[in-house]
């Protein structure tokens, strides 16, 4: 019995885990399918975000959830500002090499910027309510993962009503099945592709909240966050919202029954040990084939 | 009449060009006979001749075949814990510093296991996806040495016998030799068959294909010289280290700056890594002395720099400017 029960809490948390990874793969799932941009990136900028957090929390004293409303505003214009900034020329050129070096010096100066500013230490935003605990048949949620895995599945819902049913939505799907046909359809693309990095980096904002409340984080760990986030894109086809939502929860599933039964320090070999094993037999993601676009 | 003229201009260019790399290679090879080989000018051409190295492996695969690979700092590594594994464990009996046997297997270690991870993921997988496949196969090698046990010692790394250094100047005909190497090896396969038919395939893989090239013997055989060449490079960097650590020789700095100076210098040309190599080693070593701890901020800006306004690398700029290729 005690068994069976270790063994729902790790799933349990796999997917409270994973659900972060997924809104992060969302992110990245729409830069990549508009502008073909690995935006590695992504992962830094979480991390940031969560500092933005961790700021807001600790010298003004505002609740996590409520700043968010800010982060978000923020986190826009960010986005607007990365994209018109610095990935415009790659994106018109699809040059993936190009804006794959713009990513990774992004990555290295938001890395070293904010060991600078906020000192290497891992730091984490303690909330009185943090350690409350829901308990469902004996299996314990802790508050704030709940709220985090609510907050993925609102925010995916969110994106995906948008990109079904907005114009600009519709243009932003048309945009990432082919480019040129709907430039000749009278799509703007640097609207589109700025819209899209807007919402990208706006699920990192999002993702960067939950991170903060629910553990600590470093400068570095962006690297490894955003890597992780290419993974789960992946495991779910590219191009996919909810797919991206649902590899980052078996990812996460992956991650937590890894160091359950192999030991932690193995957790991320296996994890990626499944993704080589995925991609040279499911290349396309794990839920149905679809054509892809090189 | 004017087709002679055309073809003894270019004889004379060539005769130009042969003088000219005869005469860089007789100073660069002979510096070390009036300038003292310890000194910092000479620290920065070794990581010069370094870069070069690496750069020209990674330009054979991401430039001229147009397989864009992310995994060379596990090739690199992999050479480096190759020499670092036999020596310690005494292996192969010989003399070890600077063995030319444990160079070679060094290079051939990373050869077999970019064959091996190269079968599935050439085959399969295109474009991004081969990135990522590399990414993740150097990330599953980094996670096996760190957790090899008595093997690979971990995370501390293994130690080697430090007492052999004596001076930097076999360091610096090592490093020469591979980078002149490393260069004639790519110069001499893209002028070949298979240059063309690594072109061919990064032009368009599948008309290539239809015109009966075998492209995955070539894209395997493109990688697994990269690899090559990485991993005796990695060797050399051991002999240079004595430490050889996960964190030292699998960093992610051996993938990013060889990409980040064949893109500055020009990617698919055989001069553009080298100028790359001399300007990036020029920022990246002494920023490290002037600027100090922010460097790494610098490095990043700058690469978004030079992305965002030169991305076609310095050789691109030449042919903007002049108007005859």
């Amino acid at each position: 019995m005690a068994e069976w029960k270790l063994l729902a809490q790790v799933f349990v948390n796999g997917v409270l885990f994973g659900s972060m990874y997924g809104i992060a793969a969302i992110g990245l799932s729409l830069i990549f399918g508009t502008m073909r941009i690995v935006f590695i990136a992504q992962g830094s900028v979480i991390v940031l975000f969560a500092y933005f957090c961790f700021w807001l929390f600790h010298l003004l004293g505002i609740d996590p959830y409520l700043s968010l409303i800010p982060i978000i505003i923020v986190a826009l214009m960010f986005g607007l500002g990365f994209y018109y900034g610095l990935f415009k020329e790659a994106a018109a050129l699809q040059d993936r090499i190009g804006s794959l070096l713009i990513a990774v010096g992004l990555m290295f100066f938001l890395e070293n910027f904010m060991t600078v500013v906020w000192t290497p230490n891992p730091r984490a935003v303690v909330t009185s309510y943090g350690f409350y605990k829901l308990s469902l048949f004996g299996i314990n949620f802790t508050l704030v993962r709940v709220i985090g895995l609510v907050m993925a599945v609102l925010a995916t819902t969110a994106v995906a009503t948008f990109l079904k049913k907005t114009l600009i939505g519709i243009a932003v799907r048309a945009t990432s099945e082919d480019v040129e046909a709907s430039t000749m359809m009278g799509i703007n693309p640097n609207r589109v592709n700025s819209v899209t990095f807007a919402i990208g980096i706006g699920l990192a904002a999002i993702a960067g909240t939950t991170m903060a409340t629910t553990y600590s984080f470093d400068p570095v760990y962006g690297f490894d966050f955003a890597i992780k986030a290419l993974v789960a894109l992946t495991l779910g086809g590219l191009g996919r919202v909810g797919g991206a939502l649902l590899g980052g929860i078996i990812l996460g599933l992956i991650e937590s029954l890894g160091a359950y039964y192999v030991g932690t320090d193995w957790a991320q070999g296996i994890v990626f040990a499944i993704f080589l094993l995925a991609l040279t037999f499911r290349p396309y993601g794990l839920f149905g084939g679809g054509g892809q676009k090189t | 009449m004017k087709g002679s003229i055309d073809t003894y201009i270019k004889k004379d260019k060539r005769t130009i060009y042969l003088i000219v790399i005869a005469l860089v290679v007789i100073v660069f090879g002979t510096l070390p006979f009036y300038m003292d080989v310890d000194s910092f000018f000479a620290y920065y051409l070794f990581i010069c001749f370094v870069y070069i190295t690496l750069a020209q492996a990674w330009n054979l695969v991401g430039g001229y075949a147009g397989q864009i690979s992310l995994g060379s700092h596990a090739f690199f590594g992999l050479g480096a814990y190759t020499t670092a594994i036999i020596w310690h464990n005494d292996i192969t009996k010989t003399w070890y510093y600077f063995d030319p046997l444990l160079m070679v297997l060094s290079g051939i270690v990373p050869a077999i296991f970019a064959i091996i991870i190269g079968l599935p993921l050439l085959s399969r997988l295109r474009g991004d996806y081969f990135a990522f496949g590399t990414l993740a196969a150097a990330e599953v090698l980094r996670v096996l040495i760190l957790r090899g046990g008595e093997f690979t010692r971990g995370a501390g790394g293994i130690r080697l016998p430090g007492s052999f250094f004596e001076s930097m100047e076999p360091y610096y005909w090592i490093s020469l030799l591979l980078a002149l190497l490393a260069t004639a090896v790519v110069y001499f396969i893209t002028r070949s068959r298979i240059g063309l038919a690594l072109r061919a395939l990064n032009e368009d893989e599948t008309s290539a294909a239809s015109h009966g090239i075998h492209i995955l013997q070539y894209k395997i055989l493109a990688f697994a010289i990269g690899s090559f060449l990485m991993g005796v490079c990695g060797s050399l960097y051991a002999y240079y280290l004595f430490m050889v650590q996960p964190g030292g020789v699998m960093n992610l700095n051996w993938l990013f700056i060889p990409i980040l100076i064949c893109i500055l210098g020009g990617n698919g040309t055989i001069l553009g890594p080298i100028i790359g190599s001399f300007i990036v080693a020029g920022i990246f070593t002494y920023a490290d002395i002037y600027v100090g701890q922010v460097h790494p901020m610098v490095s990043g800006g700058l690469i978004v720099l030079v992305m965002k306004f030169m991305p076609t690398g310095i050789m691109g700029l030449k042919e903007k400017i002049s108007p005859r290729r």
